[in-house]
């Protein structure tokens, strides 16, 4: 396994829904290590906790109890120069899109650029966004806000702000659902392109073309309890059974339980 | 006997849960409000995109809310130089009129209407906006970008919500002194000169200084309620109305509460 970059150890967090009198466990005690410069795909069922805990390796969500270390350093502990620094140098593209409603697209892709590059001369912002919109075939889309887009067009808009920075660290929360065929290819290029540029990719996915272009790494996840994080070679000799049964659930219902999916994943 | 019991240790244990929430509650809006007053001291510090959103708050709450803000306040001067014109020298006490203007429109009325409209119009929308931001995961998206939420989406609105209500309840004084004056001068006419002598013989420091701390005040009341409501969102869009409602209640609650404690004050 690569060197660790993230580290999750014994991430525990409750949740309580409106109208809801008792505390639910969204993670329990959910451990797992990603490698600087590999690409891990977090698996399981719906519901199980695949976003929260994508969000708590990003630092959005703070656990209530266990603790998310950065290079061996607790995240909640860096400097804020420090966290800064890496928000410079991560990207998060949302399952549900997750555009600033009340800014354009191409002002939610600029906005990223501003805050962390605030002497950067506003041409250079716009050819920047420009660019990145007309790599993801949004360039006609730019004054439009995110509501007057298709559920495809706003994953592809928030998959161009994650990468606009260039990130080193990125994170993606089901990026290929609602996307369709020649957007998708765009997005897997640009994806497939990072991972040769060394970028440690993080992502929650159901896709199973993505999973075996991607997975270094497998953290495989069951109402919030992490049953296996490891690379592809160590739980393919595991061949845990209840590991097995979630990834014929998740991949693919035509994936009968005997087959070996982590073939499938190795492509 | 035995079921009175239980009955009694199930009350004991809602006012527990109850007492808890309050107190879990209280710590949150304290830990909220620290940060937002700290980030409100780095605000003009720090070189940040956050200032847009901060003059574009001013453009909603104060620009926006003026001609609203004008005609309420000519209505109230120019009724009370009416009933006062009319009733108060029949007692041979006129001049009482414009101690009674800077009572009410300096001092109370001008301060805490200004604060009614400003929670009706500009509390119901941060709270409303930012309860639909959490639900979308904006507010997320914002953290997951590096752009600490407090600073860019609180504090412009708190520090521009603030400042529209002192500068509404000037506006507030000065239409409701001078442009009522312009309007009752179709039903009464009263020399200008007459007036104005009279009004800034009544009127005292003290009273511009208890209008502008109250107008702080409620600024701070006002956008601080509306943003901890907000925030107390959490999955369902069912919750915005009911939070939107609970900024209206609790902004009018406080900004009274605050009124009675700084005109207490002011008489001590």
């Amino acid at each position: 396994m690569a060197e660790p970059l993230l580290e999750l150890k014994g991430v525990v967090l409750a949740s309580r829904g409106a109208g809801q009198s008792q505390d639910y466990m969204v993670l329990d005690r959910a451990s797992a290590i990603f490698g600087k410069g590999a690409s891990s795909v977090i698996m399981g069922p719906s519901g199980c906790g695949k976003s929260t805990l994508l969000k708590v390796a990003a630092g959005i969500l703070l656990p209530d109890s266990g603790e998310v270390l950065l290079e061996g350093r607790p995240l909640q502990r860096l400097s804020e120069a420090r966290l800064l620094e890496w928000r410079r140098s991560t990207g998060f593209m949302f399952q549900d899109a997750a555009l600033w409603a009340n800014k354009t697209i191409f002002e939610n892709l600029a906005l990223p650029l501003q805050f962390h590059h605030p002497s950067l001369p506003a041409v250079e912002v716009r050819r920047r966004v420009r660019a990145s919109l007309e790599r993801g075939g949004l360039e006609a889309s730019e004054d439009l806000r995110p509501a007057q887009l298709s559920m495809g067009e706003a994953k592809i808009a928030s998959f161009l702000r994650a990468i606009i920075l260039e990130p080193e660290l990125l994170f993606l929360d089901e990026p290929t659902p609602s996307i369709d065929h020649a957007a998708l290819e765009k997005m897997m290029a640009m994806i497939r392109e990072m991972k040769q540029r060394g970028c440690t990719i993080i992502s929650v996915t159901h896709d199973a073309h993505l999973a075996s272009m991607l997975a270094n790494d497998l953290v495989v996840l069951k109402q919030g309890r992490v049953l296996a994080a490891a690379d592809l070679a160590t739980i393919r000799r595991s061949r845990d059974r209840e590991v097995m049964e979630i990834l014929s659930q998740v991949l693919s219902d035509a994936a009968a339980y005997d087959t070996d999916l982590l073939d499938l994943l190795g492509g | 006997m035995v079921g009175s019991l239980a009955g009694g240790y199930a009350m004991i244990g809602r006012l527990g849960r109850s007492f808890n929430q309050a107190a879990g509650e209280l710590a949150y809006a304290s830990g909220l409000l620290f940060a937002v007053l700290k980030e409100s001291l780095l605000f003009f510090r720090r070189r940040q995109v956050g200032f847009r959103v901060f003059i574009l708050q001013i453009l909603f709450t104060a620009v926006e809310a003026l001609p609203i803000i004008a005609f309420i306040s000519l209505a109230l001067g120019a009724l009370i130089i009416v009933q006062g014109n009319s009733i108060l020298p029949r007692f041979g006490q006129g001049k009482l009129l414009y101690t009674l203007l800077i009572i009410v429109i300096t001092r109370e009325l001008g301060p805490l209407l200004t604060a009614f409209i400003i929670i009706a119009r500009s509390g119901t929308a941060i709270a409303t906006e930012l309860g639909n931001m959490v639900i979308s995961h904006e507010i997320e998206a914002y953290v997951a970008v590096g752009i600490n939420p407090i600073a860019y989406l609180v504090v412009p609105r708190f520090l521009g919500v603030t400042v529209s209500v002192v500068l509404l309840t000037l506006y507030f004084n000065f239409f409701g002194l001078f442009g009522s004056f312009l309007l009752t001068q179709f039903v009464q006419r009263i020399p200008f000169n007459e007036y104005l002598v009279n009004l800034l013989a009544a009127l005292a420091p003290a009273d511009i200084l208890s209008s502008l701390v109250k107008s702080v005040v409620f600024g701070v009341i006002i956008s601080f309620v509306a943003v901890y409501q907000g925030f107390r969102v959490k999955v369902s869009s069912t919750e915005v109305p009911q939070i939107a409602i609970k900024a209206v209640g609790q902004g009018f609650v406080l900004c009274i509460l605050a009124d009675a404690v700084i005109t207490l004050i002011y008489y001590l």
